[in-house]
């Protein structure tokens, strides 16, 4: 059995059939190409493959596809203006927030979320808002700078 | 067959996008780095000669354009026409004989379109190893640890294979399992390996006399110390896709810390010439020792023979947590010796490692820990045997530090309880014993740029204002306590030489390439090699592109890892550079006919003859000669160790390094927190402060997890915990933001531009400075990792405090 959902990725909207269990990671990766959210736990753990649903980050690899049915997601392919990095990667880039990458994406998202609803959060504010974020390699202190970077 | 479908990407191997893109994305980088570069020379006075330099400035990473994108070619991000997913049976018992696989169902299931088992692969073919070639790449007649592979199925889909795997039927006779050291070597224990029964090696080494040196001590401390095994948790799970390309080329795409090691591997395991085989890294989304064992790479690779299409298989996390390697469990008995003054006479070490199932890096892990007992330290009389068995858990191998956080987690234990016995502080204990220039190592070797005590004096002053400060502060339930810990560590290979080459070439356009063998696995060690090419060649550091980790473009030059990269590699990079320099200059010379010393390459512009031009003039001016320039660099240094005795010179080159820690221990709860770390580095110079910076950082987020809490937890043969809800990982409100990296002012006169290098060793100082930041804390000595809450009550209590 297969439904048919609209997913409106970055702004674009894309009919799909899919299976009521298919997850929008998988969707995102395997049919979209967007390759940029990353998984690793499957299981809402690690935040690799956090995107944004109507603006707020969530788990994609416990999110299935009906429940995103016409809303709004952004990845981290959507985060570019014009082939122009957003503050907050241009951030990440400088402040050396980024080593193996592998949580990067899922980072700019909760992040990107974080400094739209709340343009100067404190330091404790951002520690908070990226507590459901792993990182094996910075030891965040690198992305915590980052994000306080563009806080204005 | 799809022979053919695959096409090199064009441009950056490491990014996804199209050749437009990454030309922007390049034209971005460039700004990028020139803005860095102006910021940094501003900021840096007159003093000419050293303010030229790139070398110490804060480059972004040459990759972070692309990650920041969501761009980067991961190996689970790659698609191809044709593709079939991969995954395996796994053993469902931790030690048993395989009396009967049955494949027949799984063979009709839906998408299946090929399946390997051990059967159809050649016994001389069978086995694989890093070291020692034991590990089947899919089991055959028996099993060793539960989730040891069995069997191989691709499919249409990832969701098919899955499917079918649950269909192959395997018989089963279970066998005695052995979950611990001692089990292992008792008498009548079964044996695991056919050829060395339960013990993977035995280590002894001494020098001095020890007997002697415990008559001359005045006070002895003897203590035992475990620490448990842990995951290496890269984020990204091993992933790889194989296929033939046009040319009849096996390629295996691969994140891995060494493409040279499978290349030779696979050429063997599928009987192609080395020729026929390539392995290319892909991003490698973290490793930190856990990217150099067979993994995907054999069974992709014959999958992808077998069935002629290209073959793709990503690891789930419980697959890691299960089937691959962990950091080994260890057993430590140290007994300690020193006059009333405080100067160390003996040292007996008895080391115990769970090697798991298989031989993995236990050999090298066990030589490093057998090396680095009592390191930093002048150890006049040392006696050590290590060591290493087979156990029915997943295979242990190399982590981060090969072992040597836990050697120093007892060294460290015990030299800051002598210091407490004997009325002294921790900082002076280690002035007293620690390694100086001229001092000889436990191997006879004798030491030069030993940047120990410049450590220490950088974390001196720290301290004891700290301990001012905290001075009653102390009080009720929550305690604050400071903790130090030295390191000394050996850069590159135990023992055995272990060169790396770099080579510098140019385009008539203008472009330079850098071809480096030992990969960036997220480190950033491709930015580091180029700025310290560029530096030599005398070209801009944005203009160089490094390709690395490609056993087709690049030689063999060992792996990432035992912090040798910028060392080694970096030592390459600068022959190669100066090489490339030379020759440039020398063909522009014949091109004005000037005399060759009037000419000079320098700051990305060649001076002639007192005339500037451009880098692009002047390789236009050599034009197509300029493909008969390479610089070429090679870097070996003379490493012999007599493995019996121990006795040589093992490494090339030590880093040091002081790190102290101030704690908080929650006494009801049991449950520490770190509050600080100053981490004072002597990693001789600099090449780029914000990636060396990040490895400390690193380092001592990964420390802590190490200290507090990580652990596999494992009964009867089986993981308990394979993934993140109960294997705890530090997130961001675990770990401070308050680490302050030092580095102490130190040149190693081997290393390119002095350098040593960081990568594993921010680690292995934390645990041990944390035990001890909590032992001042609560009075009562921990002697266990991970220092958890259940752990730590227990010692609470049982210490009455
Ligand atoms: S993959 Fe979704 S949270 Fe880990
Ligand atoms: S940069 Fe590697 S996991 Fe965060």
């Amino acid at each position: 059995m297969t439904v048919d959902v609209t997913l409106n990725v970055n702004g674009r909207p894309h009919s799909l059939s899919v299976e009521p269990t298919e997850t929008v990671v998988g969707i995102l990766r395997e049919r979209l190409g967007l390759t940029g959210t990353h998984k690793d736990c499957s299981m809402g753990v690690c935040g690799a493959c956090t995107v944004l649903l109507d603006d707020r980050p969530v788990s994609s690899c416990l999110l299935l596809a009906p429940q995103a049915d016409g809303r709004e997601i952004r990845t981290v392919e959507g985060l570019e203006r014009d082939g122009r990095l957003s503050p907050l990667q241009q951030a990440f880039l400088t402040h050396g927030a980024v080593q193996c990458g592998y949580c990067t994406p899922g980072f700019l998202m909760t992040a990107t979320a974080l400094l739209e609803e709340n343009p100067k959060p404190t330091r404790s504010e951002i520690v908070e808002a990226i507590k459901g974020n792993l990182c094996r390699c910075t030891g965040y202190k690198k992305i915590i700078e980052a994000v306080e970077s563009v806080t204005g | 067959m799809t022979v053919g479908d695959w096409k090199e990407p064009e441009g950056e191997k490491f990014a996804l996008g199209t050749v437009e893109e990454q030309a922007r994305w390049q034209a971005e980088y460039h700004r990028l780095v020139r803005d860095t570069v102006e910021r940094e020379r501003a900021g840096r006075g007159t003093d000419v000669d050293v303010d030229l330099r790139t070398i110490g400035m804060r480059i972004p990473r040459n990759d972070a354009l692309y990650k920041v994108r969501g761009r980067a070619r991961y190996a689970g991000n790659i698609e191809m026409e044709g593709m079939l997913y991969g995954r395996f049976v796994r053993s469902q018992y931790p030690h048993a004989r395989i009396l009967k696989i049955d494949i027949s169902k799984a063979e009709t299931a839906p998408g299946v379109k090929g399946i390997l088992t051990a059967a159809e692969i050649p016994d001389d073919r069978l086995l694989v190893g890093p070291i020692s070639d034991d590990t089947p790449i899919l089991a055959r007649d028996k099993v060793r640890f539960a989730g040891e592979p069995i069997v191989a199925i691709v499919a249409e889909t990832e969701q098919q294979a899955e499917a079918a795997c649950l269909l192959v039927e395997v018989d089963y006779e279970p066998l005695e399992t052995v979950i611990t050291p001692e089990q292992a070597l008792a008498e009548g224990t079964v044996r695991i390996d056919p050829e060395d029964g339960n013990v993977i090696t035995d280590l002894h080494h001494s020098q001095g006399d020890i007997e002697i040196g415990f008559t001359e001590a005045d006070i002895i401390l003897e203590n035992d110390f475990e620490t448990e095994p842990i995951d290496h948790c890269f984020l990204e799970t091993p992933a790889g896709v194989a296929f033939v390309d046009s040319d009849d080329v096996l390629t295996v795409l691969v994140c891995t810390q060494y493409p040279h090691y499978h290349h030779k591997q696979l050429a063997r395991v599928t009987g192609r010439p080395m020729e026929r085989v390539r392995v290319v890294q892909t991003v490698v989304g973290g490793a930190f020792g856990g990217k150099m064992d067979n993994t995907v790479e054999c069974a992709s690779a014959l999958l992808t023979l077998k069935t002629g299409r290209p073959v793709k298989i990503v690891f789930t996390r419980e697959e890691v947590f299960t089937a691959t390697t962990k950091r080994h469990a260890m057993k430590i008995h140290q007994r300690l010796g020193a006059t009333k003054d405080g100067r160390i006479t003996a040292l007996d070490v008895r080391n115990l490692f769970d090697g798991g199932a298989y031989r993995s890096y236990s050999m090298i892990c066990s030589g490093r820990c057998v090396i680095h007992a009592g390191m930093p330290y002048r150890i006049p009389n040392l006696r050590v045997r290590h060591t290493a068995v087979f156990t029915n858990h997943a295979p242990s191998g190399a982590m981060r530090s090969f072992g040597v956080v836990k050697v120093a987690f007892a060294m460290e234990c015990q030299l800051n309880e002598l210091a407490d016995k004997l009325g002294m502080s921790p900082i002076e204990i280690r002035r007293i014993n620690g390694l100086v220039d001229g001092d000889h190592t436990s191997t006879g070797q004798t030491l030069t740029d030993v940047g120990l005590l410049k450590s220490l004096d950088a974390i001196e002053p720290i301290y004891e204002q700290r301990q001012k400060d905290l001075a009653g502060q102390s009080n009720g339930t929550r305690r604050r306590g400071l903790g130090i810990a030295c390191l000394g560590y050996g850069i590159g290979y135990s023992g055995v030489r272990n060169p790396s080459t770099a080579r510098v070439r140019a385009e008539a356009d203008g472009t330079v390439t850098a071809f480096c063998g030992t990969p960036d696995i997220g480190t950033g060690s491709d930015t580091s090699l180029a700025m310290v090419a560029a530096e030599s060649a005398g070209i801009a550091v944005d203009r160089i592109r490094v390709v690395s980790g490609d056993s087709t473009k690049t030689d063999d030059s060992g792996p990432t890892s035992a912090s040798r990269t910028t060392y080694f590699s970096g030592n390459a990079a600068h022959i190669a550079g100066q090489d490339f320099k030379q020759q440039f200059e020398t063909a522009v010379a014949n091109k004005l006919h000037a005399p060759r010393e009037e000419v000079r390459l320098q700051e990305d512009s060649v001076i002639a003859r007192n005339e500037r031009m451009t880098f692009e003039e002047a390789c236009r001016l050599i034009g197509d000669e300029i493909d008969g320039i390479g610089g070429y660099g090679k870097f070996d240094p003379d490493i012999a160790v007599n493995i019996l005795t121990f006795e040589g010179n093992p490494y090339p080159t030590y880093v040091f390094a002081t790190h102290l820690v101030e704690i908080e221990v929650d006494t009801e709860l049991g449950t520490t927190d770190l509050l600080k770390a100053w981490c004072a580095h002597d990693a001789g110079t600099i090449v780029n402060p914000t990636g060396a910076e990040g490895q400390i950082e690193g380092g001592v987020a990964m420390g802590v997890g190490q200290a507090l809490w990580e652990r596999v937890v494992r009964q009867d043969g089986y993981i308990m915990n394979p993934h993140y809800r109960d294997y705890l990982l530090p997130g961001a409100k675990d770990v401070t933001q308050e680490i302050e990296s030092i580095f102490v002012d130190t040149h190693d006169r081997t290393g390119p531009y002095g350098a040593k290098g960081v990568a594993e060793v921010s680690l292995i100082p934390i645990p041990a400075a944390m035990a001890s930041a909590v032992a001042d804390a609560v009075d009562a000595r921990p002697s266990h990792l991970p220092m958890d809450a259940e752990y730590m009550l227990g010692l609470l209590n049982g210490n009455g405090a």
